[in-house]
């Protein structure tokens, strides 16, 4: 049993000034004996230099088909309480913004039914509840249901949507991220619950090109806040800036990406190229007193980022340059069901949105969707822009 | 997915289909029985719901009739 065996490779994982997992997974093993039968399997991992998990199968909540990750080790007889450990989704509130009292709430409820570990969060959002038996998912389910909670995504279904803190926290936000996210995520119920995709799809929405939730790398479908006409310079906040030994040419302008500001150093004052500012938040991350995003706000829509799986790691595609982003958000939502449909009728089994793409080509993804090509579909910034001259379309 | 209730002849061509197989995705499921695919899974939905069929994730997810596929 794991309580009689040694573990100095973990041990060492509790060594530095950072928090470690390790000292958390000892503190639940003192309630829970699968957290405590856990310490050992990992020693063991590390010593055989391969996992002992197997992982699928049921997801054992009624009318669900996802939020449940089945996982068994392959090492039942030695680590019986880990023979069943599954992994729960918990659809995180827009923003992670939680009281006191609803985290208290979902920790009870968790080491009641399960081993008492979470992982908040994981890299989709959700609110991931770490080791609990097939017997205690119904039981677990009915219990954060009555709470409030539902289930988050997995497998072949729409992740639960994420979004950044938005103007909850933060003034660059272009569109209010929470409301959107909460909302979208009411409208795809179905989609969210009841896998029926070639595999998954991820949603996530940042408030502006700072993209503190990563959408651009990761999701399939970024939501990234920007505004549709000029940058707003106080000229007045510059000389500040320049009068406390700032120096905007240097640290502003150079860095620039594509050389749209221009500063008179005689005159303290700063003016943009509205029609080559990329609207990067470069300028605006360094002279937040000075300059503002501009007064027509909205979202860039981007598709296609994603890790490697079937091909390699994709970064997304600027797909619809502008589109306000208000309630309820009709726009984005006929948006989303057009391209579903296209990539459930074309998708290969295990292949993401940007894969199939890539494989048919971005001017038959367009056609088919019906979406107008436009010059700010660029394969990489500011370069290789895409031509969709159709063979009937040529003037011989 | 559709809002509406699903059409009881699908729902049972569904069920019917996946007593061949050990497991189906929805797509492959709604070729075989001659459906459009959003109809077989506004159906499939509704089975899990009445508890007669269930999701799988084996790499990607798969429906099969109620404890038809076990644990790995």
């Amino acid at each position: 049993m794991a309580e009689d065996k040694k573990t100095p490779q973990l041990d060492e994982l509790e060594k530095g000034p950072w928090p470690s997992f390790v000292t958390e997974i000892k503190r639940a093993a003192v309630k829970s004996p699968a957290a405590n039968e856990l310490l050992g399997l990992m020693e063991r991992s590390y010593e055989d230099n391969k996992g002992h998990w197997k992982h699928g199968g049921i997801v054992g909540v009624r009318g669900y088909g996802g939020g449940v990750i089945g996982r068994y080790t392959d090492l039942p007889e030695e680590y019986p309480n880990l023979k069943e450990f599954h992994t729960m989704r918990i659809n995180q509130p827009s923003g992670w913004f939680y009281s006191t009292k609803s985290l208290r709430e979902i920790c009870d409820i968790w080491e009641k039914h399960g081993s008492g570990l979470t992982n908040m969060h994981g890299s989709t959002g959700d609110i991931i509840l770490l080791g609990t038996t097939t017997d205690e998912l119904q039981p677990t389910f009915d219990e954060f249901s009555d709470a409030g909670y539902d289930l988050g995504g997995s497998g072949s279904d729409l992740r639960s949507p994420s979004c950044c803190v938005g103007p909850g926290r933060c003034e660059f936000a272009c569109y209010d991220t929470l409301d959107m996210c909460y909302d979208i995520t009411n409208e795809f119920q179905d989609e969210l619950h009841r896998p029926m995709w070639p595999y998954k799809f991820k949603i996530k929405m940042s408030g502006c090109a700072n993209d503190c939730v990563a959408a651009i790398a990761r999701a399939d479908c970024s939501v990234i806040g920007t505004w549709r006409d000029t940058l707003i310079i106080n000229n007045d906040e510059v000389k500040a800036y320049a009068e406390s030994g700032m120096n905007i040419q240097r640290l502003v302008c150079d860095k620039c990406p594509t050389r749209a500001l221009e500063f008179d150093a005689i005159n303290n004052e700063l003016t943009v190229i509205p029609e080559d500012c990329s609207r990067c938040m470069h300028c605006i991350n360094m002279m937040p007193k000075a300059i503002q995003p501009g007064k027509e706000k909205g979202a860039s829509i981007l598709l296609g980022g994603k890790s490697t799986i079937v091909k390699s790691a994709f970064m997304s595609w600027v797909i619809v340059p502008f589109m306000k982003m208000e309630p309820p958000y009709t726009e984005f939502k006929d948006l989303m069901y057009r391209i579903w449909d296209w990539w459930d009728e074309n998708g290969k089994t295990r292949e993401r949105l940007g894969e199939l793409i890539y494989r048919v080509g971005m001017g038959t993804f367009l056609r088919e969707v019906g979406l107008p090509p436009v010059p700010q579909m660029v394969f990489r910034p500011r370069a290789n822009p895409y031509v969709f001259w159709q063979e009937e379309e040529i003037n011989k | 997915m559709s809002k509406e209730p699903a059409d009881p002849k699908i729902k049972e061509k569904v069920l019917a289909y996946l007593e061949t197989v050990e497991k189906a995705k929805s797509k492959d499921i709604a070729k075989a029985i001659g459906e459009v695919k959003s109809d077989v899974d506004n159906a499939i939905k509704e089975l899990a719901i009445e508890d007669k069929i269930e999701y799988l994730y084996i790499t990607t997810t798969f429906v099969a009739l109620k404890g038809k596929v076990g644990a790995p």
